[in-house]
C-alpha cells in the first residue's frame, strides 16, 4: 500500500491552495452575506486551468481523476470558501461526466471547451418536489415534436441556476407507469436554460448564500435533438454513471470545511485566553479538537481509497458512500466544536465559523441524506432486506 | 409545583440508610455472594419490620405506599443487597388484597412469597394452565423463586393459585446471573395443588408498573453509589502530580453522571407517584422510568469504571458489584427497547 500523493498531486494540491488562498474571509463573508455569485474567484480557477481538470485533453481539459479532482476541490473549501466557493465550481470539476462518456462528438465539442475555459456555467437538473431522492418518480415530461422535443415540469433544488447558462437536465420520455421496467424511458439533456419558457426562483436559504439553490418551473421548453446526451430512454443510467463520484466530490468539499473550521478553533483556542491562560489549555475544548482531527483523519482515508478505487476502474460505492458518510459527519462535527470553542464568538459572522456550521450542515442533507447512506450500506452491502 | 419527600419519608430514608450501612456493609455482602446464601440479611432485614415498611397494614403492613417501597429499593440498591425475596415478595402483595391472611404471613412473619413471572420481559403471564390434575407448566429465570416458601402462579382464565414450594411435582432450579446480588430460578410444576387467590383483572398490568418503578428505583440507589465512589477515587487517584479529578475530562464525566442521577430521581419518584395514585398515564411514566432510567445508569457504570480504570477492573473493587447490578437492572423485567415500545405504542405513530 503506497499512502502518498503523487507528484502531480502534490502540485495541484499547492498551487490550489496558493490560487484559492488569494480570496480571504473578508471575500467570503461578502459574497455570502450578499447572496453573491463568486465571480472573481470562479474566473481564477478558470483563467488558471483547473475547471478542465477531469476534461478529457482533446476537449481542452488535463484528463485527470477523480482523485486529483477531489484534491482540488478539497482545497477550494479549506482555503475558507467552503461550500460557497465549491458550489461555485463543482459541476464543471466533474458534472460533465455523462456528456463525456455518452454525448455525440458535436455536443462535447460544442460544451466541453466553454466549460473548461469557464465561459459556460452548467447546472445538474435531477431532483423533483414529488420525487425527492426516489428518481425513477420524476415527472417532467420532454415530448417529441420533430427535431425538438417540448418540456415541461419541475425541478426544486437546483444550484447555481440563476447563474446557469445551461442545464443538464433530466426527464421521463415515458410515463413511469408505461415503462417495462421504472429505470428505462428517463432521457438526459445538455440544453439551454431559457428564461422565456423556466421560471428560476431561488430557495431562501439557511447558508452557502453565495450560490443560488433553486425551483424551476418549465413550460414548454423547446429542446433540439441535438442536445440530447445519447440514446432516448437510457438518461437513468447516464446519471447513475456519476453518482459515485459526485459522493467523493461532496465528501471532500465536507473534509474541507471540516478542515478548515478545526485550524480556526485551534488558532482561537491558543489565543483567547481566559482565567489567565489559552482556552485550548481546557481539556472539554481541546479533547473534542483532538477527537475531530482523528476523526477527519480517518474519514479522509476512506475518501481516498474511494478515488483510488474509481480511478482504477474498481467497484467503489461501498467506500463512496462510506467517504460522504464519515466526511459529513466528521466535518460537520468540526464545524460545531469550532463554533462552540469560540463560545459567543462563534455565533457572531466575524469569526467565519458560523458560516461553516451552516455549510457543514447541508452536507447531511445533500445530495443525499445520511440515512440514504445507511440504507444503501444496509441493504446493498451487508444484504439485510430493503427497508424503503 | 413542588413535590417532595415528607419529614417522615425523609428520617425513614436515612434511618434505613444507616441501619444498611451498619447490617449490610460489602465485606459481607461479599461474604453472602460467596456463600451463595443470603438468609442471614434476608432474616435480619426482615426482623427489623423493613420488610412490612409499604404495605396497608390491613395486610400485615405498616402503611405508605410506593413512595416508601422506592425508598426502600433505592436503599437496597445503594449497598448491593441481595433484595430478591423482598422486591418478588412486594410485587406479590397486591395480588393477596383478597387473602389478608396469606398477606400477613408474608409481611408480619416471613413467609417469603414470589409471583411466577419471568424476569425476561415485564411482568405478564398465565402461561400456565390448569387442568383438572392441578397446574401444570414452566416459567423461566423467576426472580427470587428459589428464597420463596410460597409461589403465587398466575393460571390463564382463573386467577392466581398459591402453591407451597414443597408441595410434590414442584421443581425451583436456581440460576447463576452475573450479578450475583441478584437471584432468579426457573420453576416447573407437573400436576401441582394449590389454593385459589381471587385478583383483580389488570392485577399483572399494575405489577408490570410496580417492578419498572422498584427496579428503576434499584438503580437510581445504585447510581448514587457508583457516583460517590467515583469522585470519592477521582480525588484520592493522582496522576502526574495532581488528582485526577482536576482534569476536566474526568470532571465533566463526574458531572454528567451527576445529571443521569438527578434525573433519575425526578423520573423514578414521579413515576412511583403516578402509579400509587393510578393517574391515567401511570404505566406510560412506568414505563418511561424503567426504560430511560435503568438505560442511563447502564451508561453511568460504563463511565464509573472507565474513571476507576484498571482497578475497577478487579474483583477485590467494590465497582464490580454495582457495576453487574446496573447492568442486570437494565435488562430485568425487560430492556429498555421493550418499554420503549410500550411508550411508542401509546404516541400517534404509524403502527
Amino acid at each position: 500500500m503506497d499512502f502518498d500523493l503523487t507528484d502531480d498531486q502534490h502540485t495541484i494540491r499547492k498551487a490550489v491552495a496558493e490560487l484559492a488562498g488569494k480570496f480571504d474571509d473578508q471575500y467570503w463573508m461578502a459574497k455570502d452575506r450578499d447572496h453573491e455569485f463568486p465571480t472573481e474567484f470562479y474566473d481564477a480557477l478558470a483563467s488558471g486551468g483547473w475547471l478542465g481538470i477531469t476534461t478529457p485533453e482533446e476537449y481542452g481539459g488535463h484528463g485527470f481523476g477523480i482523485t486529483e479532482a477531489s484534491i482540488l476541490i478539497e482545497e477550494v473549501a479549506k482555503s475558507g470558501g467552503g461550500m460557497n466557493a465549491a458550489s461555485a465550481i463543482h459541476l464543471s470539476i466533474f458534472g460533465m461526466h455523462p456528456v463525456i462518456v455518452h454525448g455525440s462528438d458535436e455536443l462535447k465539442q460544442r460544451t466541453l471547451p466553454r466549460i473548461v475555459n469557464g465561459d459556460l456555467h452548467v447546472c445538474f437538473g435531477v431532483t423533483e418536489p414529488g420525487a425527492g431522492l426516489d428518481t425513477t418518480r420524476i415527472t417532467t415530461f420532454a415530448k417529441r415534436d420533430g427535431d425538438h422535443y417540448v418540456v415541461n415540469g419541475r425541478k426544486v433544488w437546483i444550484s447555481k441556476a440563476m447563474e446557469s447558462e445551461k442545464v443538464l437536465l433530466l426527464t421521463r420520455t415515458t410515463k413511469f407507469e408505461d415503462a417495462a421496467k421504472k429505470t428505462d424511458g428517463l432521457t438526459l439533456f445538455l440544453t439551454d436554460l431559457d428564461r422565456d419558457h423556466v421560471d428560476i426562483r431561488p430557495i431562501p436559504k439557511m447558508g452557502r448564500n453565495a450560490v443560488s439553490s433553486n425551483e424551476l418551473f418549465i413550460d414548454d421548453l423547446r429542446i433540439p435533438v441535438e442536445d440530447r446526451v445519447g440514446e432516448e430512454g437510457q438518461g437513468f443510467r447516464y446519471i447513475l454513471d456519476g453518482l459515485n463520484p459526485e459522493r467523493m466530490l461532496v465528501a471532500a468539499e465536507a473534509l474541507g470545511l471540516g478542515r478548515v473550521a478545526l485550524d480556526r478553533a485551534v488558532r482561537y483556542g491558543n489565543e483567547r485566553e481566559v482565567f489567565g491562560r489559552p482556552i485550548g489549555m481546557n481539556q472539554g475544548l481541546q479533547f473534542p479538537l483532538a477527537d475531530s482531527l482523528a476523526r477527519l483523519d480517518a474519514a479522509e482515508l476512506v475518501l481516498r481509497k474511494a478515488t483510488w478505487l474509481y480511478d482504477n476502474g474498481k467497484p467503489c460505492a461501498r467506500e463512496a458512500n462510506t467517504a460522504k458518510y464519515l466526511c459529513a459527519d466528521a466535518g460537520f462535527q468540526a464545524a460545531d466544536r469550532a463554533l462552540q470553542t469560540h463560545g459567543g464568538m462563534g455565533y457572531s459572522e466575524e469569526y467565519n465559523v458560523a458560516r461553516y456550521f451552516r455549510e457543514a450542515r447541508l452536507l447531511k442533507i445533500a445530495p443525499l441524506s445520511q440515512e440514504m447512506v445507511l440504507n444503501y450500506l444496509g441493504s446493498h452491502v451487508l444484504g439485510l432486506p430493503r427497508s424503503y | 409545583m413542588r413535590w417532595e419527600l415528607s419529614a417522615e419519608q425523609q428520617e425513614f430514608q436515612s434511618v434505613l440508610r444507616d441501619w444498611l450501612a451498619r447490617r449490610c456493609p460489602s465485606s459481607r455482602v461479599r461474604a453472602w455472594l460467596d456463600s451463595g446464601d443470603p438468609a442471614e440479611f434476608e432474616q435480619d432485614f426482615a426482623a427489623e419490620g423493613w420488610s412490612a415498611v409499604g404495605s396497608p397494614e390491613a395486610l400485615g403492613g405498616q402503611g405508605g405506599d410506593l413512595i416508601e417501597l422506592a425508598l426502600v429499593a433505592e436503599e437496597l440498591g445503594r449497598c448491593a443487597a441481595p433484595s430478591s425475596a423482598w422486591l418478588g415478595s412486594v410485587l406479590a402483595v397486591p395480588v393477596l388484597a383478597s387473602t389478608p391472611d396469606v398477606a400477613k404471613e408474608l409481611l408480619a412473619d416471613n413467609v417469603t412469597t414470589v409471583p411466577v413471572v419471568s424476569c425476561d420481559g415485564p411482568p405478564a403471564g398465565h402461561a400456565l394452565v390448569e387442568s383438572g390434575h392441578g397446574i401444570t407448566g414452566s416459567v423461566r429465570a423467576v426472580l427470587g423463586a428459589d428464597r420463596a416458601t410460597r409461589l403465587l402462579v398466575p393460571v390463564r382464565n382463573s386467577g392466581f393459585v398459591l402453591v407451597d414450594t414443597e408441595s410434590a411435582g414442584v421443581v425451583v432450579r436456581r440460576r447463576q446471573p452475573t450479578d450475583r446480588s441478584r437471584s432468579v430460578a426457573d420453576v416447573e410444576l407437573a400436576a401441582v395443588q394449590g389454593t385459589a387467590v381471587d385478583a383483580e383483572v389488570g392485577v399483572l398490568a399494575d405489577m408490570a408498573s410496580r417492578a419498572a418503578v422498584l427496579i428503576s428505583a434499584d438503580a437510581l440507589g445504585v447510581a448514587e453509589r457508583l457516583l460517590a465512589m467515583t469522585v470519592e477515587y477521582s480525588l484520592q487517584r493522582k496522576q502526574f502530580g495532581v488528582p485526577i479529578g482536576s482534569f476536566q475530562a474526568v470532571k465533566h464525566a463526574a458531572a454528567e453522571m451527576l445529571v443521569t442521577v438527578e434525573a433519575a430521581r425526578s423520573i423514578v419518584y414521579m413515576a412511583a407517584a403516578s402509579v400509587q395514585a393510578g393517574h391515567p398515564e401511570a404505566a406510560l411514566r412506568a414505563a418511561a422510568a424503567k426504560a430511560q432510567v435503568t438505560a442511563r445508569v447502564s451508561a453511568l457504570a460504563d463511565t464509573a469504571l472507565t474513571l476507576h480504570g484498571a482497578i475497577g477492573y478487579t474483583w477485590e473493587h467494590d465497582l464490580q458489584l454495582y457495576f453487574k447490578r446496573a447492568k442486570l437492572t437494565e435488562r430485568l423485567f425487560g430492556s429498555p427497547s421493550t418499554w420503549n415500545e410500550r411508550i411508542a405504542t401509546e404516541l400517534a405513530l404509524v403502527p
